[in-house]
């Protein structure tokens, strides 16, 4: 008797949601099968890599980023270059320098950055917050009005926000947004329901069940993302068949490994290679669980990734 | 892997005779599983089952120990929230005779520099792996000679049998791998590896032809195998290794059901990062053994990092080492910063702190790796854990500096902390994390500590001159408790007959998390107590439940005091005393009323808190008893051992069978949906051996709104019931809960039915 595998492709299948407009648009999601889990089923559409551009990219100090930027000034200099670099297939502005309690600047300058980057790229656009409920909430309905037309995504409507930014951004001006929960599936289940309560469609929604950098505290990501393909799939729950994008590189790029100079850990070797490596595995960690798509900063970073997707896929 | 007492016992005799020496059938199949009793002591196992079990209850994988007691596979799920996973892969760095000496060398230092720990584990590269180039026997074993010095577990990738057998010479004393084997010479592998006494690798081409070749080595025999799942490329070999383990667990094909070796060198040879990316995917999905180029530390502190976390038993919590963290250069003159061993808290706050830039000493406290609040409601974080914990590390004398941040979320333990640390000026910190680098910057905390220490300074100079103190007596502490006075409430307790069959509700509302109760416990006001016992009792609950906080100071009075106001103003009323503090239930116990039942100690459990059993037993109490030790039951066979270690305590001080209660943890449907089922199966297991049970049933509904809870509550009950469940600690004022409780008995035929059932 001789071995025949079983394969497993499921009746659910996660939606496809498509991001950006034209040639350039690109497409998340779609498939029935777990990641990678090709022999199950085709994977029509390969997760896909955001290349992550903060309005802070100017304190970056990583000497790779450094030289691949050089030259870039402003938001719109920086996306247009992180447009170029290989392996990106769209742009994920963060307006980390919005936030109250730091920088703290002005929604309409944000707004303008935004602006000039929409007409500088042709890729598509994808934009996160600074993490505080109601600057994001202004920040976000502003710019999903400026840049109408551009199918853009944003990061993201929370438990507290959903029904402003759901209501301004996916409504009013038909464009995607991600539903932000931290590691509790019934949470990102009840997020999806109640914003498509708003009468958003299932198809304009995209989720971000939690993240964190490999070590820290990376279980609770792993299993909520194990646990919520499996209901997606295997229970057909139309209500966590969202694909899901994971924001890596803000949290990978802030653990001790990657901030720790040469000076104060001399055995750990390369403090730029420490980084690039914490993003590549924390991002080859999600894809693994069932990302669908992963913001991330170093051009190394996103080489290694672009070129795992490829040979898996 | 041993066989597991619920698979024994489901083949038993199930006659409850007692002629093996057992009270129960299942007592006997726990012990059994443990290999205390030989299964023949039982006269009625039919050969059937006997033969049936061996075959039942052989494991899905095999655990394979390699080297120095490396231990790979016994894996039992394919994903970690659905039980655990049991033995994290192993790394190793790849050498072969293709490479010249030096390079050899070299590689084999290199590996050797990564080697620390992070939370508690080693962390290095467990094995090396010697791949053969050549058919030169002597050069072979030169190589693995090299590779066994590091003192490292070896994989021996070998296909050559006189190469093979020189290398084994070299090594077989450290219990390597032969990953030898092929569908051409696996019979010449297999008697090296057996004769060695070594395990043996097995490849073939593709999944059919391992197939085939593991059933005939295991024809001959040989069990002892790991299966190298490399293909061509990543993709064949993620299809691989998933394929081979979703056979052997989820199919359950045992031919499949063996470690896994993965080698990145075949398909991402000289790409670092690429292997990095795919060493992520391989440990999240099935490589046991991974195999590298390197092992750097830009490498290995991501790698290692994520394997401790999917490695953790998802019911046991990450614990990091009690002790001092200096950060950012703190010395002896640094504030001291203090929080719990829970790993995700100490990452949070260490993190945030080091943000900071300001130089602290964290204090790592022992608390069961629980959180904050958890730690500090079950009187695992107080102000004596913490006292012990300075006494322990020596902190007085380590640390000069006087000033101790304590988390804003437990503000309420600073006036006790202070109390048992004189001379510390205890501050209240923030309440959350991402607030302490602001408020490590701005130094909030300098002008609270001076403020506590004028406030300490105060109570000094106000004090009586200091008096011993010494532990009082029952009478001295009888005549400290305010006099109790008998006030219409306008409810009357309608007495219980402890021989009942009905179910026996536990009311819970008076509970020291609730603050108004707890300000009427520290002042004796009796008004808001009697106001919530009078509901309770109105409602129809049995028993009520006494919390009066971890108490650590006037415990034994608090009790006392509560019991008699209670029992005098509601005709003896029964109480479950339920405090971390065991003087308070002694007391407690004293002055008990046991016309309407005997007094309930809340609560014993398996691990840290087993003692309460003999407390129950030395005062001829009731004991809940929670089937736990050190964290949640990973399944029921853990929670049916702990309810037989439990039970056998019990038996073995006197006590009554049906004076422990088990408690099999009601755990939350918002985050454990996937446990419910075996929680109402352990219900049953306690009820067919007829034991008691009971538990905080509302605990399902936790976190969910408030208009679903009754209904959560009510359906639980009813279900619970149906398994046998005979008592739960409850709201009583839940009417939706209560009805169903009654109808409950009224289909069990525990009460005579009539049309005013509900009413009565």
């Amino acid at each position: 008797m001789s071995f025949t595998p079983k394969t497993q492709p499921y009746n659910g299948k996660i939606n496809a949601v498509t991001l950006g407009t034209g040639d350039q648009a690109i497409i998340i999601g779609g498939q029935n099968v777990l990641p990678f889990y090709t022999f199950d089923a085709p994977i029509e559409h390969a997760p896909k890599i955001g290349v992550e551009v903060s309005d802070l990219a100017g304190e970056w100090t990583a000497p790779e980023i450094r030289a691949f930027y050089e030259g870039c000034v402003t938001m719109a200099d920086y996306a247009k270059k992180a447009e170029t670099m290989p392996g990106a297939d769209f742009i994920c502005l963060h307006f980390e320098s919005a936030d109250p309690n730091g920088a703290n600047r002005s929604v309409e300058e944000c707004v303008a950055d935004a602006k000039a980057v929409a007409e500088a790229v042709s890729k598509p656009i994808a934009v996160m917050g600074c993490k505080n409920i109601e600057k994001d909430g202004e920040l976000f309905s502003k710019i999903a009005e400026a840049l109408q037309g551009k199918n853009i995504l944003v990061l993201s409507a929370r438990s507290e926000d959903y029904k402003t930014v759901g209501a301004s951004v996916a409504l009013a001006y038909g464009q995607k947004v991600g539903a932000e929960t931290a590691d509790d599936i019934n949470l990102a289940k009840q997020l999806n329901i109640m914003l498509k309560g708003l009468t958003v469609p299932s198809g304009s929604i995209v989720m971000n069940v939690g993240t964190a950098a490999v070590g820290y505290g990376y279980e609770y990501v792993a299993s909520t993302l194990d646990r919520v393909r499996t209901a997606a799939l295997a229970q057909s729950d139309a209500d966590l068949q969202m694909p899901i994008v994971a924001p890596v590189s803000p949290d990978t790029w802030s653990v001790k490994e990657s901030v720790a100079t040469e000076e104060d850990a001399p055995e750990w070797g390369s403090q730029e290679e420490r980084a690039i490596d914490m993003e590549v595995a924390t991002a080859a960690a999600n894809l693994t669980g069932g990302a669908d798509a992963v913001i991330m900063r170093h051009p190394a970073a996103v080489a290694t990734i672009r070129q795992f997707i490829t040979e898996l896929v | 892997m041993a066989l597991k007492g619920l698979d024994i016992f489901k083949l038993s005799p199930k006659k409850n005779c007692k002629e093996c020496g057992s009270p129960t059938c299942m007592a006997f199949c726990m012990k059994v599983a443990q290999g205390a009793v030989k299964i023949e002591k039982c006269p009625y196992f039919s050969p059937e089952a006997m033969a049936q079990l061996s075959e039942a209850t052989a494991p899905p994988m095999k655990t394979i120990t390699v080297g120095d007691g490396l231990k790979l596979g016994g894996e039992t799920v394919l994903f970690r929230h659905e039980k655990t996973l049991v033995s994290k892969n192993l790394y190793a760095v790849s050498v072969d005779t293709g490479m010249a000496p030096e390079a050899v060398d070299a590689a084999l230092e290199a590996m050797k520099v990564v080697d620390y720990e992070r939370i508690g584990e080693r962390m290095y590269v467990e094995m090396v792996f010697c791949a053969n180039k050549g058919n030169d026997p002597a050069a072979y074993a030169e190589l693995v000679k090299k590779a066994a010095a590091t003192g490292r577990t070896l994989i021996l990738e070998c296909w050559d049998e006189a190469c093979a057998k020189a290398a084994l010479e070299v090594c077989k004393a450290g219990k390597p791998i032969l990953d030898g084997a092929t569908p051409e010479n696996y019979a010449a592998m297999s008697s090296l590896a057996t004769a060695a006494g070594v395990t043996l690798g097995v490849w073939a081409e593709n999944l059919s032809d391992l197939y085939d070749t593991v059933k005939k080595l295991e024809a001959a025999g040989n069990k002892n195998l790991v299966l190298d799942v490399t293909g061509k490329t990543a993709k064949e070999t993620l299809a691989n290794a998933v394929l081979v383990r979703r056979t052997a667990l989820k199919d359950g094909d045992r031919s499949f059901g063996y470690p896994s070796i993965v080698n990145l060198t075949r398909f991402a040879k000289g790409n670092a990062r690429l292997q990095t990316a795919y060493a992520a995917m391989f440990t999240e999905k099935y490589g046991s053994i991974i195999v590298m180029d390197t092992m750097t530390y830009a490498q290995a502190l991501p790698l290692y990092g994520l394997r401790q976390n999917i490695f953790t038993d998802p019911q046991k919590p990450m614990k990091v080492e009690s002790k001092i963290y200096p950060l950012n250069g703190a010395d002896e003159n640094s504030p001291c910063a203090l929080t719990v061993d829970f790993a995700l808290t100490y990452f949070l706050v260490s993190g945030e702190l080091e943000r900071s830039n300001c130089p602290v000493n964290l204090l790592i406290t022992d608390a069961s790796g629980m959180s904050v609040l958890t730690a500090w409601a079950a009187g695992k974080f107080s102000s004596s854990s913490i006292k012990k914990f300075f006494d322990e590390n020596d902190i007085e004398n380590k640390i000069k500096s006087r000033t101790l941040i304590i988390p804003g979320k437990v503000a309420v333990m600073k006036g006790e902390i202070q109390e048992k640390l004189p001379g510390w000026n205890v501050v209240v910190g923030p309440t959350e994390a991402v607030q302490l680098p602001k408020y490590m910057k701005d130094k909030e905390y300098e002008a609270a500590a001076k403020a506590a220490q004028a406030e300490a300074a105060a109570k000094a100079a106000a004090a009586a001159p200091a008096q011993e103190a010494k532990e009082l007596t029952f009478e001295e502490l009888l005549e400290k408790v305010p006099k109790i006075e008998v006030v219409d409430t306008g409810v009357v307790y309608k007495g219980h007959n402890p021989d009942a069959q009905t179910f026996v509700t536990i009311g819970e509302r008076i509970h020291c998390i609730s603050p108004s109760i707890r300000k009427a416990m520290d002042e004796r006001d009796p008004g808001p107590i009697l106001k919530r016992a009078a509901e309770q009792i109105a409602a129809g609950a049995t028993y009520l439940d006494v919390n009066i906080g971890p108490a650590e100071k006037d415990g034994p009075e608090r009790m006392m005091w509560a019991v008699q106001l209670l029992q005098q103003n509601f005709n003896n009323v029964p109480l479950a005393l339920d405090t971390a503090n065991k003087k308070a239930i002694e007391a407690g116990i004293k002055v008990y009323n046991r016309t309407n039942g005997k007094p309930i100690v809340n609560s014993a459990d398996a691990g840290s808190r087993i003692s309460n059993i003999d407390l129950a037993a030395a005062n001829d109490a009731i004991v809940i008893a929670l089937c736990s030790a050190d964290g949640i039951a990973k399944d029921n066979e853990e929670r049916m051992r702990h309810c037989h270690n439990m039970l056998e305590r019990g038996l073995s001080l006197g006590m009554e069978a049906t004076d422990l209660w088990f408690d099999p943890l009601f755990l939350v449907v918002k985050g454990m949906q996937d446990k419910q089922m075996d929680v109402l199966n352990a219900i049953k297991l306690f009820s067919d051996e007829g034991l008691k049970s009971t538990g905080g049933l509302s605990n399902n509904s936790n976190g969910a709104p408030k208009n679903l809870r009754p209904i959560m509550d009510a359906t639980m009950v009813a279900m619970a019931m149906m398994q046998g469940l005979t008592s739960a600690i409850v709201n009583p004022c839940d009417q939706r809960l209560m009805e169903t409780v009654k109808t409950c008995d009224i289909i069990k035929n525990h009460v005579l039915y009539s049309d005013s059932y509900v009413e009565l």
